[in-house]
C-alpha cells in the first residue's frame, strides 16, 4: 500500500509541478504574495456576478500570460468542449454505478441556476485538456479535473475563492518544487494558509447569501467533485491506466493514493468541509449516503466505483487537511508560527462549532494522535471524542497512526514523523466531519474491517475465557459437591444456589487462578514463582548465588507498586502455584518490633499444618508443608508499630521461609531498611490492553453489556486500577444491563481518586496555556481550584514561573511589537501578583480574613497566568525560590541583630544603619584587610572587633553579609590567613558586652510581680516576712557568693547574716528586690545594690 | 581603636558643632529641675542620640557614661521566653522594644511598670527620676504605644521618657501631646565638612577639602554616614586627593548595577535577572523601601524628563504596596516590570 501512494504521490507531483508550470511558470515568490493579498480582497467580494469580472480581472493583473490565455481559451473553446466533455462523461457515467449518476443529475437540478453556470464552467475547463495534451501529458490532465471542480463551485457561489485557491496552492507547489520533490507538502500548507484566511469569510457570505439552498449544494457539488475525478481520469485512460486499476481494485488503498496525489482536489475538499463545519447538516446527509452504499460491500469489490464512492466519501473528507501540517518540518517551522500568529486570530470566532454527535463506534479501527493547541476544541475533549466513537487515541504518532489532529503550537518531533511516515493530518474540522461521515463500526473501510476482525477474535476469546471459567467453577463446585454429599447430604440445589447467587466479591471472584489470568506484569509473575520454585536449593546453597536475576541471595522479595493492580493478588496466585501456604500478615496487624520478633519467631521455623492433616474429608495436601510469609501493606506500618519495619528487615536476612512484603511506594525513607535484604520486584500498571480482555470476559459472564470503548474509558479513568474497575462493573451492574460511554465516563469520574496535585503540575498546567485557550472549557472555578491544590505554593510557584513562558496574547505580534506586548503582559501579571499580596496579607496578617482565600487565588495565581499563559518551552518550572530567601533573609537579619547588640555599647545606630553604613566599612576593615595583608593584619583587626565588642561569630556574619562588589563568594580570604586569624583570636581573651540571660537564671514573671506586696507585707507582718525573706536569701546567696569572688565560702553564713542585718537597715522591702537584680546580673548597679557592695 | 565617628563622637552639649541653639535649649532644659518628656526626632546621623546622651550627661553628670548590656527575659502571655537587651547606666535605661517585634507591648509594660515603680535610690543623684531611652520609638506598634500613654503621667514623678524616632508621623497623637517634641535636622553640608575636616585634622590626614565636600553631599546628609565614607576613603586610599573617588556601599553599588541592567535591556528574561539580584539585597537586610527608593533615584538620571513624573508616580505606588504587603519582592519586582514596560513604550513613540 505504501508503495502505491508513493507512486501516486510521485506522479501528483509531477502532475502538480506540470499544472503549475502550465499556469504559472514565470511566477515567482513575490507573485505569489500578491496573490495571497489578492486573494483576501477577493473574499470580499462574493457575488455571482462579480464572478465573471473577477476571473477576468484576476487573469489580466496578475496571472501572466499562460493563465491569460487558458481564460480567454476557455471562453472561445466553449462549445467544441462541451460536447466533448459531455461525451466523456457520458462515458465515464455507465462505468459508474447507476445509483451515483442519478444523483449528479439530481443535483443538477437542484440548483437550477448552477446548471446554467456549471454548463459554462465544464467548458472552461475543458479547453485546457486540449492544450495539455499537447504539450504535457498525463499533469494536464490531471489539473483540468481541478477546474472543472471549481468551476462547479463557481455555481454554488465560492468559485472565485477557490479559483484563487488553486492558483495559489498552485504557485506554491510550483516554489517548492524548486526545493525538493517532498517539499510538495509544504507549499500546499503555504496555500492552505491563504485559504483558511479566506475559508472564513467565504463561510459567512454562503450562510449569509444561501444558507438554504448552499448547503444541499455543497453536497450535491461534493458529489460531484468525486464523480468528476472519477470522470476525468477515465476519460483520458491513456496514461491513468494504472493507477486508476488500482484505485478500482483496492479501494481504500486507492482513495488514500489518490487523495495524495491530488492536492488540488484537496484543497477542493477543504472548502467544502469548510462549509460543512457551520452548515452542520449538509454532511449528515452525505453520511446517510455512504452507509445505504456500504450495504452493498460485495458489490463493491466487483462495482469498483460504488466502493470508492463510500470510501472516497469517508476518506476524502478527513483528508482534506492533509497538506496542511507537514510542511511544518525542518526549516519551515519558522513559517508555521507566522502561520500559527496569521491563524490564531480567525479561528478563534470560529470557537462555537458544536461538537458533532457520529454513529456509534464510527471511528473503529482507526488510530489519533493529537498535536498542538486545538483551536475550537480541547485536547482532551477531541481525545474523548474520538475514544467515543470507538477510535484509538496514541501518544506520539508512528506508522500506524490513521490519522493527526494538528494544533497549533505542535511539537516538532511529532511533526518529524509525522513527514516521516507522510501521516494524515486533519484539525478539528476534519475530525468532526469524519465522526459525521463515517458509519457506524468505521464503515467497511480496511481499518475498520481489520478492527472488526480483531474484535471478533477478541469476542471469542472471552468467550472462551468465559467457558473455561464456567467449567472451572463448575468443577469446583461439583467437587465441593463430592465433599459436601460424602459428608452431609446437601442437596445440589444448594450448590446452584451459590453459584447462581455468589455472596463473593466480584474482585474475589474472578480473581485470577491461573498465571495467564493475570494482567499484565506477566515477568514479575514468573520471577517470583522461579523464586519460590528455587527456594528449597537456594537453602541449601545458603544464598549465595544470586541466579541470572539475582534473586538467588535474597530471602526476601519486594513486590511495590501502585494499587489495585494485583500485586497481592500475585503474591497469593505464585504460593499457590508452587504449593506453599500463605501466612498473612497486614496492616490490621499490629507490627511493631517486639511483636514482629516474637510473633515471627514462632512462624519462621515451622511448616503448615495443612501438610499433615486436613479437614473431615479432605486430602492431605503433602505440598503444603511449606509456608511463605506475605507481609502486606509493609508501608503502612505507622506510628504503632515502632520499630517494626527495621525488625521486619532483620528477620528478612535471616528467615527460613519466604517472605513477600507488598508496599505502594519502595521509596518512602522509611522502607530503606529493605534496601539491602530484599530483591525489588516493581509492579507497574498494566496497559488498558492487557485489562481489556479479562474486565470484557468479567462483563460477559455477568452479562452485563459494555462496549469496548467504554471499558477503555473506566481503565482510563482508573488509572488501570483493575480492583477498581471491576468494583465499579459490579456497582454498575446492581440497576442496569448496559453501561454507554457516558454512563462509563460520569462513573470513573465520580470513582476518581481524588489527586492533589504537586506544585510544579499545578503551575506548568495554568501556565501552559491549556486553560487559557479560547478553546478551554475549563471555568474560573476550576483554576481557582487548581489554586486551592496547593494554596500555599501555587501562587509562589507562579511568581517563580511566570516570566518564563511564551505568552499566547502576545503570539499575534512580532518583532519589536511583540517583545512590548510581552512585557506589557508581564507588567499586568506582576501588578496582579503585587494585588495579590495585598490579599495574602489580610488573610495571614493580623486581620486574618481567610474568607478572602479565593480572592487570593484570582489576584496571585489566576488573574497573572491569564496574561502571561502560554507554551513554556525552553524554560523549566523552577521551585519556588522566595522560600530559601526568606529564611536566608532571617538568619542574616538575627545576625545583624546580634551584632548591634554587641556594638551598641559603642556605635548609635539601629540595625539598618549598621548594615547599610558601618558594614560596609567594618567588612573592609575586618574583612578585605585580612585578604590583602594576611597575618600582619590580624592584630590590628581583633583589636578593631573588640574595640566594637565583636566577636569571631559576628566576623563570620559580616563576611557572610556583604553584597554585590562583597559578596562572599568574590572574597576567597587565603586559608592560612584566616585559620592564623581564628588561632590569634581564640588565644586572646576577648571583652564581653554583657552576659547572655540564657545563661542567668531566668525571673519567673510571678516575683516579678512581687515588690508590689513588699511594704505592706514588710509593715503589717515582719515575722513572717523575715522567714521568707531568709528563704530568699538563702535561695540567692550561693549565687551570689560564686560570683562575687571576695566572699570565700565558708563565709557563707556571716555573708547571709550580714546581708540580713543590711536588709533590715535599710528596710527589708528592698532586699528581695536586690536579690532578684542580683540574679539577674550581677553587676546590676542600682542605687541599693551599691550600698549592699559596701557592706559586704 | 574604635571608628573615627564613635571615637570622636561629642560627649557633652558643648563639644556638639551644630544645631547650637537646641543644644542650648537641652542645656537649658537639663539644668531647669523639670526635665519634660522628650519626642526627639530627625533623620538618621542627624545626631539625636549623641545630643541624648550628652543631655543625659548634663542631667546625671558623667555617672550615664558607665554604661552596660544587660539581657532580661520576659515571658509572653502565650508563656514565650523573650530575650531582650537593655544597654542601662545607674540612670538612665535604654531599650528598642522594636527588637521583639510584635511583644514590644509585654516588654514597655513590664519593664517600664518596674523601673517606675522604684525610686532613684541614689541619694546622691542629682535627679529624682529616672530616664529610660526609647530608640526607634516610631515601630513601636499601636498596642505598644497605647501602653506608654498612662505611664507616662502616672509614674512621672520616677520617670521621665525620651522617645526617639526618624519621624513622628508613627507615634500616636497623645504621646506627640505628652512630651516636648525636639527636631534634630540633619546637618548641613557645610557643618558636616567642617566636622570631617576637625577630624581629619586630629587623625592627622592630609586635608581634601573638595573631597570633604563630596563626602558630605553623597552621604546625603548624613553625619555618620559622612564620617564613615570619609574613613573608608582614607582606609583604601594612602593618600587622598579631591579627585579620589569615594567607594559606594556595597549594596548602593549592586542597586546601581540592576539600574544598568534594567536599562540594557527590556524582556521578561531580564527581570529575571533583575529579580535574583533584588532578592540577594533584601535577603542581605537590605529594606525593601530603601532598594525602591536608592533603585528610582538611580533610574532617574537615564530616563527621559518626560517619563520621570511618571516612574517616581509609579515608584510611590509601589512603595506604598511595600509598606502594605508582606512579600516585598512582588512589589519590587512589579516596579520592574512597570518601568520596563513605560520605557519600552516611549521608546516605541506610543502612550502609556
Amino acid at each position: 500500500m505504501p508503495s502505491d501512494i508513493r507512486s501516486f504521490f510521485g506522479a501528483k507531483g509531477s502532475q502538480i509541478t506540470g499544472s503549475s508550470q502550465e499556469q504559472k511558470m514565470p511566477k515567482d515568490v513575490a507573485k505569489e504574495k500578491k496573490a495571497k493579498g489578492r486573494a483576501k480582497r477577493k473574499v470580499l467580494s462574493d457575488s455571482e456576478d462579480d464572478l465573471v469580472a473577477e476571473s477576468t480581472k484576476k487573469s489580466t493583473p496578475k496571472k501572466l500570460p499562460p493563465k491569460k490565455q487558458m481564460k480567454r481559451d476557455s471562453p472561445v473553446g466553449e462549445i467544441t468542449t462541451t460536447s466533448e466533455y459531455f461525451a466523456s462523461s457520458g462515458k465515464s457515467k455507465p462505468t459508474r454505478s447507476t445509483p451515483t449518476k442519478p444523483k449528479t443529475q439530481s443535483e443538477r437540478k437542484v440548483t437550477e441556476e448552477s446548471k446554467a453556470p456549471s454548463a459554462k464552467s465544464t467548458p472552461k475547463a475543458t479547453p485546457k485538456p486540449e492544450p495539455a495534451t499537447n504539450g504535457k501529458s498525463s499533469s494536464r490532465k490531471r489539473s483540468k479535473p481541478n477546474y472543472a471542480v471549481d468551476f462547479d463551485h463557481e455555481d454554488s457561489d465560492f468559485a472565485p475563492k477557490v479559483l484563487k485557491d488553486d492558483a495559489d496552492s498552485g504557485e506554491d507547489i510550483f516554489v517548492a518544487d524548486h526545493k525538493t520533490g517532498r517539499k510538495g507538502d509544504a507549499d500546499a500548507y503555504q496555500s492552505d494558509d491563504d485559504k483558511d484566511e479566506i475559508i472564513q469569510p467565504t463561510r459567512k457570505t454562503t450562510k449569509g447569501g444561501k444558507s438554504a439552498s448552499s448547503k444541499k449544494r455543497v453536497e450535491s457539488s461534493d458529489d460531484d467533485m468525486n464523480i468528476q475525478i472519477k470522470d476525468l481520469p477515465m476519460k483520458d485512460n491513456s496514461e491513468y491506466k494504472a493507477p486508476k486499476a488500482s484505485k478500482v481494485t483496492n479501494g481504500a488503498k486507492a482513495s488514500k493514493g489518490r487523495k495524495r496525489k491530488s492536492e488540488e482536489l484537496e484543497d477542493e475538499d477543504d472548502e467544502d468541509e469548510d462549509h460543512g463545519a457551520p452548515a452542520s447538516k449538509k454532511p449528515k446527509s452525505a453520511k446517510g449516503k455512504p452507509p445505504a452504499k456500504k450495504a452493498t460491500p460485495k458489490k463493491k469489490e466487483e462495482e469498483p466505483q460504488a466502493r470508492t464512492q463510500v470510501d472516497d466519501i469517508l476518506d476524502a473528507i478527513p483528508t482534506v487537511r492533509a497538506p496542511t501540517p507537514p510542511p511544518r518540518d525542518g526549516e519551515k517551522i519558522f513559517n508555521y508560527a507566522a502561520f500559527n500568529a496569521n491563524r490564531n486570530e480567525p479561528v478563534a470566532s470560529g470557537s462555537s462549532t458544536d461538537v458533532p454527535v457520529g454513529a456509534e463506534n464510527c471511528l473503529a479501527g482507526l488510530t489519533f494522535v493529537f498535536t498542538g493547541v486545538l483551536d475550537t476544541l480541547e485536547r482532551t475533549a477531541g481525545q474523548e471524542l474520538v475514544k467515543r466513537h470507538g477510535g484509538k487515541v496514541t501518544g506520539a504518532p508512528s506508522k500506524k497512526t490513521s490519522f493527526v489532529v494538528l494544533g497549533s503550537d505542535a511539537g516538532p518531533k511529532k511533526l518529524e514523523t509525522i513527514k516521516q511516515f507522510g501521516l494524515k493530518t486533519i484539525n478539528e474540522h476534519g475530525l468532526f466531519e469524519l465522526i459525521r461521515k463515517l458509519p457506524t463500526n468505521g464503515g467497511d473501510g480496511k481499518a475498520a474491517e481489520q478492527y472488526e476482525a480483531k474484535k471478533k477474535q477478541e469476542q471469542e476469546k472471552i468467550e472462551k475465557a468465559a467457558e473455561e471459567m464456567v467449567k472451572q467453577e463448575r468443577a469446583e463446585a461439583k467437587k465441593a459437591a463430592s465433599f459436601n454429599s460424602s459428608s452431609q447430604p446437601v442437596s445440589k440445589g444448594d450448590i446452584a444456589g451459590s453459584t447462581t447467587t455468589d455472596s463473593r466479591l466480584w474482585t474475589v471472584k474472578y480473581a485470577p487462578t491461573a498465571t495467564s489470568m493475570i494482567c499484565g506484569n506477566k515477568t514479575q509473575v514468573d520471577k517470583l514463582q522461579a523464586w519460590l520454585r528455587a527456594w528449597p536449593s537456594n537453602v541449601k546453597i545458603k544464598f549465595k548465588k544470586p541466579g541470572k536475576d539475582g534473586w538467588g541471595v535474597f530471602r526476601a522479595m519486594c513486590l511495590h507498586g501502585p494499587p489495585g493492580i494485583g500485586k497481592t493478588t500475585a503474591a497469593h496466585l505464585a504460593a499457590k502455584l508452587e504449593g506453599y501456604d500463605v501466612i498473612e500478615s497486614n496492616a490490621s496487624d499490629t507490627r511493631s518490633k517486639k511483636l514482629v520478633e516474637t510473633g515471627l519467631r514462632g512462624v519462621l521455623d515451622t511448616t503448615s499444618l495443612l501438610g499433615y492433616f486436613a479437614g473431615d474429608g479432605k486430602k492431605v495436601e503433602a505440598e503444603k508443608k511449606k509456608i511463605v510469609l506475605v507481609m502486606d501493606e509493609v508501608d503502612g506500618m505507622s506510628a504503632g508499630d515502632r520499630g517494626g519495619v527495621g525488625a521486619l528487615a532483620a528477620v528478612c536476612r535471616k528467615t527460613s521461609i519466604p517472605i513477600m512484603l507488598i508496599c505502594n511506594d519502595r521509596r518512602l525513607p522509611k522502607m530503606k531498611p529493605f534496601d539491602s535484604v530484599a530483591y525489588d520486584l516493581p509492579f507497574r500498571r498494566p496497559t488498558v490492553d492487557q485489562i481489556r480482555q479479562r474486565i470484557m470476559t468479567i462483563c460477559f459472564r455477568e452479562k452485563l453489556k459494555v462496549p469496548p470503548n467504554v471499558i477503555n474509558a473506566l481503565i482510563e479513568g482508573s488509572h488501570a486500577d483493575i480492583r477498581q474497575v471491576i468494583n465499579m462493573l459490579s456497582t454498575a451492574k446492581l440497576d442496569q444491563d448496559a453501561m454507554d460511554f457516558d454512563g462509563g465516563k460520569q462513573m470513573s469520574k465520580s470513582w476518581e481518586k481524588h489527586v492533589i496535585l504537586k506544585p510544579w503540575d499545578i503551575v506548568s498546567k495554568i501556565l501552559g496555556g491549556g486553560m487559557f485557550a479560547p478553546s478551554s472549557t475549563s471555568t474560573l472555578n476550576d483554576k481557582i481550584e487548581l489554586y486551592f491544590n496547593d494554596h500555599e505554593f501555587s501562587n509562589l510557584m507562579l511568581q517563580e514561573n511566570y516570566l518564563g513562558t511564551n505568552p499566547m496574547l502576545s503570539n499575534t505580534y512580532t518583532g519589536k511589537e511583540k517583545s512590548f506586548k510581552m512585557l506589557e503582559l508581564v507588567d499586568n501579571a506582576a501588578e496582579s501578583i503585587s494585588d495579590g499580596d495585598l490579599v495574602d496579607r489580610m488573610i495571614h496578617g493580623s486581620q486574618q480574613q481567610w474568607a478572602l482565600m479565593p480572592t487570593h487565588a484570582v489576584f496571585s495565581f489566576v488573574r497573572p497566568a491569564s496574561f502571561v499563559a502560554g507554551s513554556q518551552s525552553g524554560s523549566q518550572t523552577r521551585f519556588t525560590s522566595w522560600l530559601g530567601n526568606n529564611s536566608k533573609q532571617n538568619k542574616l537579619m538575627r545576625f545583624i541583630k546580634e551584632i548591634q547588640g554587641h556594638m551598641r555599647l559603642r556605635a548609635s545606630g539601629d540595625r539598618h544603619e549598621i548594615r547599610q553604613q558601618y558594614l560596609p566599612l567594618l567588612w573592609y576593615r575586618l574583612v578585605k584587610e585580612l585578604q590583602e595583608e594576611g597575618k600582619e593584619g590580624i592584630d590590628d583587626i581583633i583589636a578593631l572587633m573588640d574595640s566594637y565588642y565583636l566577636t569571631k561569630e559576628d566576623w563570620d556574619a559580616i563576611l557572610e553579609l556583604g553584597v554585590g562588589p562583597m559578596d562572599m563568594e568574590h572574597s576567597k580570604i587565603d586559608t592560612q590567613a584566616k585559620s592564623a586569624f581564628t588561632r590569634t583570636y581564640n588565644q586572646k581573651s576577648h571583652p564581653l558586652p554583657y552576659m547572655k540571660a540564657s545563661q542567668v537564671v531566668a525571673p519567673t514573671k510571678k516575683s516579678k510581680e512581687r515588690p508590689d506586696l513588699e511594704e505592706a507585707l514588710d509593715e503589717s507582718d515582719s515575722g513572717v516576712s523575715s522567714g521568707e525573706d531568709q528563704a530568699v536569701l538563702d535561695d540567692d546567696k550561693p549565687l551570689d557568693l560564686k560570683k562575687d569572688k571576695y566572699v570565700a565560702a565558708p563565709k557563707k553564713k556571716k555573708a547571709a547574716v550580714k546581708n540580713k542585718a543590711g536588709a533590715k537597715g535599710k528596710g527589708k522591702g528592698k532586699v528581695k528586690d536586690e536579690s532578684e537584680e542580683e540574679e539577674e546580673s550581677e553587676e546590676e548597679v542600682k542605687p541599693k545594690k551599691g550600698k549592699a557592695k559596701a557592706k559586704k | 581603636m574604635a571608628l573615627l565617628v564613635d571615637k570622636y563622637r561629642p560627649r557633652s552639649l558643648e563639644a556638639l558643632t551644630y544645631h547650637k541653639d537646641l543644644s542650648e535649649r537641652l542645656k537649658s532644659l537639663a539644668q531647669s529641675g523639670d526635665f519634660p518628656h522628650l519626642l526627639v526626632y530627625g533623620p538618621s546621623g542627624a545626631g539625636k542620640k549623641t545630643r541624648i546622651i550628652a543631655t543625659l550627661r548634663e542631667l546625671y553628670g558623667s555617672g550615664v557614661e558607665k554604661i552596660k548590656i544587660d539581657s532580661r527575659v520576659f515571658q509572653t502571655t502565650s508563656n514565650r521566653n523573650l530575650e531582650f537587651n537593655i544597654v542601662a547606666s545607674v540612670y538612665h535605661l535604654e531599650i528598642t522594644p522594636s527588637d521583639v517585634g510584635n511583644f514590644d507591648r509585654v516588654v514597655i509594660q513590664d519593664l517600664l511598670k518596674e523601673v517606675a515603680q522604684t525610686q532613684q535610690v541614689d541619694q546622691s543623684a542629682r535627679q529624682r527620676f529616672k530616664v529610660v531611652v526609647i530608640n526607634e520609638a516610631d515601630h513601636l506598634s499601636r498596642d505598644a504605644q497605647a501602653a506608654l500613654r498612662r505611664t507616662m503621667e502616672k509614674y512621672s514623678p520616677n520617670l521621665r521618657l525620651i522617645l526617639l524616632a526618624n519621624s513622628t508621623a508613627n507615634i500616636i497623637a497623645p504621646i506627640r501631646s505628652r512630651t516636648l517634641l525636639v527636631r534634630v535636622a540633619a546637618p548641613t553640608e557645610a557643618d558636616i565638612c567642617k566636622v570631617l575636616g576637625k577630624v581629619g585634622k586630629q587623625e592627622g590626614w592630609g586635608e581634601a577639602e573638595g573631597l570633604n565636600r563630596r563626602i558630605a553631599r553623597d552621604s546625603g546628609r548624613n553625619l555618620r554616614r559622612a564620617l564613615l565614607m570619609f574613613e573608608a576613603v582614607h582606609a583604601q586610599n594612602e593618600k587622598v586627593t579631591d579627585k579620589t573617588p569615594i567607594p559606594p556601599p556595597d549594596w548602593e553599588a549592586l542597586i546601581a548595577q540592576i539600574a544598568d541592567d534594567i536599562m540594557a535591556e527590556h524582556t521578561p528574561a531580564r527581570i529575571l535577572l533583575v529579580r535574583a539580584k533584588l532578592y540577594d539585597l533584601l535577603s542581605h537586610c537590605i529594606p525593601p523601601t530603601t532598594v525602591l527608593k536608592t533603585l528610582t533615584f538611580k533610574l532617574i538620571p537615564k530616563i527621559d524628563d518626560a517619563l520621570k513624573a511618571e516612574v517616581i508616580k509609579w515608584s510611590a505606588f509601589y512603595e506604598h504596596r511595600i509598606r502594605l504587603g508582606s512579600k516585598h519582592i512582588f512589589h519590587l519586582e512589579a516596579f520592574v516590570a512597570k518601568f520596563m514596560r513605560i520605557l519600552e513604550s516611549y521608546l516605541m513613540g506610543m502612550d502609556f
